[in-house]
């Protein structure tokens, strides 16, 4: 493997030269250091501790900043907050290197090679957000605002976000849901009317985990919360064609035929029914169309499924009647990253109503904490103006279930590079990398190709950015203040612990000046950061000094309403969707059979590994430091078939890419897949740390909507491998 | 040796998830070089037949032994064990980076930074003892495996906690004729499969670093030391204690004290 210059600094050096970073800039807008002396997290000599919020991925766990001399030098879990309880994952415990990385883009960047060539000149932030605000307004004159395409995901300054995308006009919102888990929530939305209910595993006993590699992918007081539920007894089936580290935690694995945890869930249903194992008076009283069901899962047995799963029918048999005995203490998962077959979405209806069917609403299935919350204010704007040019993704004109905040990204990509409805020309991306999350890596660089302007916001120089027009640096989440976020009956807060490197400003500073510059001003109205959280808490009566020194603040209990409705039309958890029905689908889950490989091609599997997340920490050094080498897995078997090694140099193939990639050897894996680490393989030189580590799956990812639930289907890539 | 602390941890091999939270942890509060560690998670790999898989990983570190191989090698008198504490620290200002200590830990849990001249290893966060916290890797360690605290407090976290063991195990050597008598305590290892004549805990001789993968120990690096189980007696090798009535172990440590 090449070696950079990088290797050979150590975490001092390093950190001390972000230190010189800091030195050069010249415009520290924000004066954290003063401003938390005043509140009194910091001493005179800027030493102390500051309560802020997590961003390493988007669990957001609170956090308590150690800061010494104004410099963060330790992160740790806020045992005050819900999602973290003292503890902080090591991508949360990594966090300062995000911040301290020698890669950081600290100045307004504007390309002056050829798009990917990686040649940037610095400029002014007048300079960047003029030529920024003129390319829009020109995309705007001569095609229109929805010839602009806006791209951002899951963060807290979302909300100022939409509001320069709809402000401007353009209905085009990429999201990366749909690459992630666009199936469970249309499907929860559908049966119980909301994106996703909570989970309580305080009184669990019983757990079947489809796909869901929690000790993986991790959510830190869910994960915790699975480690002592076992500890305490719980069992736990783990479904997953892969051996994870969950699975070795798991009381029993079931390495299920890929694509078929459909059948598996339908079989637990039949047989539940046949048995009459489930909760009669809850289903009775709270579900609607349940007798419908009972009618159309008659087929479902579990001797049906096990030639299907390849999960024999005694097992089948077995867990029903262990769940349904641990029931209300019971719970079927609904996963993660959910996007995994054609069928994902009949599939989370499965688990969705088999939950349901438990009774276990209220006690291990709670509704959604963070849905209803807040009661906060908002700096007031005038109504976004009219659009009449429909959404390029086909939300909601071709795609009815798919919410609009949501979108399908890939659908959008493709829109963009089939000119269809119309022709795109400009993209704005904050913090995104669509490079490297969208399938089929090729179009996404082609349909870059299409683009006149294309602008991205960001931290350091991601794969997207590489190819961007213009870069705007962000400051990272231990530099800035965020909107606000509610949890429970609490108020967060994310704010700067270290006062803002280089040029990097706020997304809300950000969003603000290019608002003005596109004649948008008045969606933006806060004179700064700690004015739009005044704002924000002006109808609760709470001080920002107050809620900046604890780092939260308490809420009024709310009444919540009852518990035991939905937000579904019938009030009801809808087991039979007469909406679904409506328009066309099957208002009950039914069994799909999804494609497979031909003889000597591998399912492609995709997940996660507990140091990173998604695509953008790979060049954090703590977490390369401490990350295994990404490789192909590939059983032994297999392995065997194919005349390869532990550690051979292989060429994986799929219909629209190939990569090289060094292989695993492991029984941790079905003999007919394939496992590749999402995130790797980074195009970008600019990411002195992760550029040249592992291959990308993204350039091996076939692209494939589901109707319904616009979801990619990410483990259904069939790829051959070969000695490279 | 009388201490007044009698400071140990107990790991819970059953609640590792290897998240690594407590590496990252480790490195970003002891700021040690990049190619460095001073912490690891021994992965046994994936064992058993189809599909009968199983996999556990035992965290470790210094085991802080009660009688340390290293401070009989050090020849600066900068390696010590504290008589307060119990636990086992180098004084960096009096090390001369000789690197015999290095040598002598069977765990292979100490290296010299090169730039400094000195060795280091885990000395439990003492700076955060200090100020009333545990260590940075047990204070974030999200399966709650890894605890820490004073075995000659019975109310402590760890003395409980081995109270109330099934089964307690320690990787202990064998040095001529002194056994380490390492102070971290495993739960839940026997339980597991206990520990394999494959596991070996070493340090990564050939630091490669940060592109190779200086997390996952090469063969090459391991084979230094072997530990079979329950090996007491094989050709001088580790011997791994099972103490199945942990009431007699903590018994037999307050006698020890006394």
């Amino acid at each position: 493997m090449p070696e950079t210059k990088i290797s050979r600094r150590d975490f001092i050096k390093l950190t001390s030269l972000a230190g010189g970073a800091l030195a050069l800039g010249q415009f520290l807008p924000l004066q954290v250091a003063r401003a938390a002396r005043d509140i009194g997290s910091l001493d005179d000599r800027g030493n102390g501790t500051i309560s802020t919020l997590c961003e390493m991925c988007v669990w957001r766990c609170g956090v308590l900043a150690k800061v010494v001399e104004e410099r963060v030098v330790k992160l740790e879990g806020n045992p005050e907050h819900p999602h973290s309880h003292g503890k902080l994952c090591a991508r949360g415990q990594s966090g300062l290197m995000n911040t301290y990385d020698p890669d950081r883009i600290l100045t307004p960047l504007i390309r002056v090679g050829q798009r990917g060539e990686g040649k940037f000149r610095p400029a002014s932030w007048d300079e960047a957000l003029n030529l920024v605000a003129e390319n829009m307004l020109k995309i705007k004159r001569n095609y229109g605002p929805e010839a602009m395409v806006f791209s951002s995901t899951h963060n807290l300054s979302q909300p100022q976000f939409e509001n320069l995308l709809y402000g401007f006009g353009s209905p085009n919102y990429g999201t990366q849901r749909s690459l992630c888990f666009n199936a469970m929530i249309v499907a929860n939305l559908i049966t119980y009317g909301m994106e996703e209910p909570d989970r309580d595993y305080s009184q669990l006993k019983y757990l079947i985990l489809t796909g869901r590699n929690l000790t993986e992918a991790i959510s830190t007081s869910e994960t915790s919360a699975l480690v002592d539920a076992i500890a305490s007894g719980a069992k736990v089936v783990y479904i997953d064609p892969r051996f994870t580290k969950t699975a070795s935690k798991a009381s029993e694995w079931l390495p299920i035929r890929p694509g078929t945890d459909l059948a598996f869930h339908l079989a637990l249903i039949n047989f539940m029914i046949a048995e009459k194992r489930y909760n009669q008076p809850f289903v009775e009283q709270y579900l609607l169309g349940f007798d419908k069901l009972v009618e159309a899962v008659a087929g479902y047995t579990p001797e049906w499924a096990a030639p299907i799963t390849g999960i024999d029918a005694q097992v089948i048999h077995r867990i029903a009647v262990e769940f349904s005995e641990a029931a209300p203490y019971a719970l079927a998962h609904n996963g993660w990253r959910t996007s995994n077959f054609i069928n994902s979405f009949p599939t989370e209806r499965a688990i969705a109503i088999l939950n349901a069917m438990t009774g276990n609403w209220g006690v291990t299935l709670l509704p959604s904490a963070e849905e209803g919350a807040g009661g906060l204010g908002q700096p007031p704007q005038p109504p976004y103006p009219r659009v009449s040019a429909q959404r390029l993704d086909g939300v909601p004109w071709k795609y009815p279930f798919v919410p609009l905040k949501i979108g399908i990204f890939q659908q959008m990509r493709d829109a963009i590079l089939e000119g269809q409805p119309y022709q795109a020309h400009g993209w704005f991306i904050s913090r995104q990398n669509p490079v490297l999350s969208l399938p089929d890596q090729q179009k996404t660089l082609e349909a870059f190709g299409k683009m006149d302007f294309i602008v991205s916001v960001d931290i350091i120089m991601n794969d997207t950015d590489w190819f961007a027009d213009v870069v705007l640096p962000e400051t990272s989440y231990l530099e800035r203040y965020d909107p606000l976020v509610p949890m429970g009956n609490r108020i967060f807060i994310r704010q700067p612990v270290i006062e803002p490197q280089g040029d990097a400003r706020s997304a809300l500073w950000i969003y603000k000046e290019l608002g003005k510059r596109l004649g948008l001003g008045d969606f933006f109205q806060y004179t700064d950061e700690e004015d739009y959280l005044r704002q924000e808490l002006a109808p609760l009566g709470i001080s920002l000094e107050e809620l900046r020194l604890r780092g939260y603040v308490d809420l009024p209990e709310g009444n919540g309403g009852t518990e035991f409705q939905w937000s579904t039309p019938s009030g009801k958890i809808e087991v039979y969707s007469d909406a679904l029905g409506k328009a066309g689908f099957d208002p009950l889950p039914a069994w799909q059979e999804p494609p497979q490989p031909k003889s000597g091609e591998f399912y492609l599997l995709t997940g996660k590994v507990g140091q990173h997340t998604q695509f953008g920490t790979q060049n954090n050094q703590l977490l390369h430091k401490y990350q295994d080498v990404p490789r192909l897995w590939i059983n032994p078997e297999a392995a065997q078939t194919l005349g390869l090694k532990d550690w051979d140099l292989v060429e994986v193939t799929s219909p629209v890419g190939k990569v090289k990639v060094a292989l695993q050897v492991t029984p941790a894996i079905r003999s007919d897949c394939v496992y590749l680490t999402p995130g790797f393989g980074h195009l970008s030189k600019g990411l002195r740390t992760a550029y040249g580590v592992g291959s990308s799956d993204s350039a091996l990812h076939v692209t494939y909507v589901d109707p319904i639930s616009g979801g990619q289907a990410l483990s259904q890539t069939f790829v051959s491998v070969k000695k490279a | 040796m009388p201490q007044k602390n009698h400071y140990a941890f107990v790991i819970d091999v059953s609640r590792c998830i290897d998240c690594r939270a407590c590496l990252v942890a480790c490195s970003v509060e002891n700021k040690f070089p990049m190619n460095h560690t001073r912490i690891w998670v021994h992965d046994q790999g994936v064992q058993g037949e189809w599909p009968a898989l199983s996999r556990i990983f035992i965290p470790y570190n210094c085991m802080h032994c009660d009688t340390p191989p290293c401070t009989e090698v050090c020849v600066s008198g900068a390696t010590y064990k504290d008589k307060v504490s119990g636990l086992v620290l180098v004084d960096q200002q009096a090390c001369i980076g000789c690197g015999f200590c290095v040598e002598a830990c069977p765990y292979g849990v100490r290296y010299i930074d090169e730039k400094r001249g000195v060795v280091d290893k885990c000395n439990a966060c003492v700076q955060r003892l200090e100020v009333g916290l545990p260590p940075a890797c047990v204070a974030t360690c999200l399966g709650k495996a890894r605890m820490f605290g004073d075995l000659n407090d019975p109310n402590s976290e760890v003395s409980i906690a081995l109270k109330n063991a099934k089964s307690v195990v320690r990787l202990d050597y064998e040095v001529g004729r002194t056994d380490t008598d390492p102070n971290i305590y495993y739960l839940n290892l026997a339980e597991m499969g206990g520990v394999k004549s494959s596991d070996s805990f070493g340090q990564v001789k050939q630091a490669a670093l940060p592109r190779e993968p200086h997390y996952t120990i090469s063969e090459e690096g391991w084979k230094k030391v072997l530990v079979p189980l329950i090996a007491a007696g094989m050709g001088g090798a580790f011997l791994v204690q099972a103490t199945f009535f942990t009431k007699q172990l903590i018994e037999g440590e307050k006698e020890f004290d006394e």
